[in-house]
């Protein structure tokens, strides 16, 4: 049986219109033209016991709004959701006690006090026995050396360090699910690594269940099997990540400023570009900015490192950048039926 | 039960690492009590007694109020208020924690802060330095219970205007109105008995005086008698156990519009 079960879900936000200047303000006050939001809208899946599935997509996308009605924050507008077999909402304080949560932006670390007092509390509330307490701490002191930290006041942890204990602590009481909402956000790549491994680490151990949010497209790859991407409020697609990655993983951006951009130069580098690999190369160019030139590249039939040293060679360069496809551009190739 | 007092017990330590804030609300508080001690005197300069109490009685009320005013300043509606414009209340939400429950033990915990930080110290002052007189009765042994309740009934309000946050998205407007409000109609400020005969009527039936009025009597009035005390007691048992359902009911509606965008 799937410990999570969606299906033809949907959430509409009614919204008030605000209007311009300080004017429309003072005119919103007495307004009832609202607008309907779907910020979810019907959709559907199955997630079964241990497995850790990516659940992406842009800004805005329905992500959230989708977590916060698997945990029992949001209701439903219409569909059905259950977890474990229940409703989420109807019986949120029940259901709260098999679950665990990381919002990657706001921690639900006690502020003010020294870390292990949060783990305290936690305890309680989950009414965590000692036995089982001590065990997952001395286990998360192996994982992250989380020890050294416990008389600090959580306000003073560095972001990655504060991750680290947000996680752990989501972890305490054993959920059978646990929710990472962009639990890397604005870390380095060391921590991202160290808490990919962490995360990988307690599904094995535990079986726990984990959904996973996030922006980084190389969160996804270390991780999760499974990939759902959404974008306003539909599923665009639900299935094994390696399908994805067979289209992106290979693709880079390269970003080159070439010196005396005119309206020629951009035709001169595609005629350049088609001659020397070939019309069926797998390399586009656009002019994104100004000054940026973008040329996607597949690496599984043309190097970067060719492309560069030709465009290098033809052109008065001046600054480089190789950046990885972001969610936005795999979205936009999904849509264009890359995966249909 | 034990989760919510661990509860009450990190709102504590939390609040009690910033200890400087507390030099200056004692001594805001002496300075209003001087200041209230001036003004009283000479309101009683030509007279005894004035509405049923001697001096002594009124300033004990003024002083003992306010003392009661700071330690059920928990700025509990603001912060409220806070937590759900700024979507940190889905941190409490995702918990297996009953959220009127959750809000009341942090109140329980700023409460215990101000008893040790503001409102003792304060209270030891004030008999040091006036050297007010207080007369032992049976009032004196209730009055403990009946500042429970009115802390109970004074959480109600802040947890319902608190709950408007999620109407309002600000709460500022209407936290300032639940203040002004409960002061002038609870006894705060002034004794119910120096008001008008008919308002005094209506304001006794209302429950407002349940938080100062009534406690401050029993310390302030011990020849009232036992028998009018429990009654007084009584009202304000009646008064929690009202609004505990009233903002339950209002909390089943309000968590209905949460709306929180992205993160």
């Amino acid at each position: 049986m799937s410990l999570i079960h969606i299906q033809n879900l949907s959430k509409h936000f009614k919204m008030l219109n605000r209007r311009e200047g300080l004017g429309g303000a003072v005119r919103d006050l007495f307004s009832g033209d609202y607008r309907l939001v779907r910020a979810v809208d019907g959709i559907s899946f199955d997630i079964d016991p241990g497995e850790i599935v990516g659940y992406i997509g842009p800004n805005g996308a329905g992500k959230s709004t989708t977590i916060k009605m698997m945990t029992g924050i949001l209701q439903p507008t219409s569909g059905i959701i259950q977890v474990n077999g229940q409703p989420p909402y109807a019986n949120r304080i029940r259901q709260a006690q098999v679950m665990g949560v990381v919002f990657g932006q706001r921690t639900q670390l006690w502020w003010d006090l020294p870390v292990i007092e949060s783990f305290k509390i936690l305890k309680e509330i989950y009414k965590v026995d000692q036995k089982t307490f001590d065990q997952h701490m001395g286990m998360f002191n192996d994982l992250v050396g989380l020890k050294t930290l416990y008389s600090q006041q959580v306000r003073t942890l560095s972001l990655g360090q504060r991750m680290l204990c947000d996680i752990s602590a989501s972890f305490l009481h054993n959920p059978q699910v646990v929710f990472l909402d962009e639990p890397t956000i604005g870390l380095d790549i060391s921590v991202k690594a160290k808490i990919r491994s962490v995360v990988k680490e307690l599904n094995q151990m535990r079986n726990t269940t984990i959904i996973l949010t996030t922006h980084d497209l190389g969160d996804v790859e270390a991780l999760c099997k499974r990939i759902i991407i959404i974008d306003k409020g539909k599923i665009l697609f639900d299935g094994d990540i390696k399908k994805v990655t067979a289209l992106f993983g290979a693709l880079r951006t390269l970003k080159v400023q070439i010196e005396n951009f005119s309206d020629t130069t951009l035709r001169d580098l595609h005629a350049k570009i088609d001659a020397h690999f070939g019309a069926d190369h797998c390399v586009t160019i656009a002019e994104v900015e100004e000054l940026w030139t973008d040329i996607t590249i597949d690496q599984a039939s043309t190097p970067l490192s060719d492309v560069l040293s030709f465009v290098m060679t033809q052109f008065p360069v001046f600054d480089v950048r190789i950046v990885e496809i972001s969610m936005e551009q795999v979205v936009r190739k999904v849509y264009d039926g890359a995966l249909a | 039960m034990r989760s919510y007092l661990a509860l009450a017990r990190g709102q504590y330590m939390a609040g009690i690492i910033y200890r400087f804030g507390f030099l200056f609300a004692i001594l805001g508080n002496v300075v209003y009590m001087g200041v209230a001690y001036f003004l009283w005197k000479s309101i009683y300069r030509n007279s005894e007694t004035l509405r049923g109490l001697t001096f002594d009685q009124a300033f004990l009320y003024i002083a003992l109020g306010s003392a009661v005013f700071i330690l059920l300043k928990t700025y509990t509606d603001w912060y409220m208020a806070y937590e759900i414009r700024e979507g940190l209340i889905t941190n409490q939400l995702v918990k297996p924690l009953d959220y009127q429950l959750y809000v009341l033990f942090g109140n329980l915990g700023a409460v215990l802060i101000n008893m040790t930080g503001i409102t003792l110290p304060t209270l030891i002052l004030l008999f040091a330095v006036f050297r007010t007189p207080v007369t032992w009765g049976v009032g004196l042994l209730i009055f403990p219970f009946s500042l429970i309740l009115a802390f109970l009934v004074s959480f109600c309000f802040d947890y319902f205007i608190g709950l408007m946050a999620f109407y309002t998205d600000s709460n500022w407007g209407l936290s300032m109105t639940k203040e002004i409000i409960i002061t002038a109609f609870s006894g705060a400020l002034i004794p119910l008995q120096f008001f008008p005969e008919s308002l005094q009527k209506i304001l006794l039936w209302l429950p407002f005086q349940a938080i100062y009025h009534t406690p401050l009597m029993m310390v302030t009035k011990p020849d009232l008698g036992l028998e009018t005390f429990l009654r007084m007691l009584g009202v304000q048992a009646l008064w929690v156990v009202v609004l505990f359902a009233l903002t339950r009911l209002f909390y089943n509606q309000a968590i209905k519009v949460l709306r929180i965008g992205g993160g």
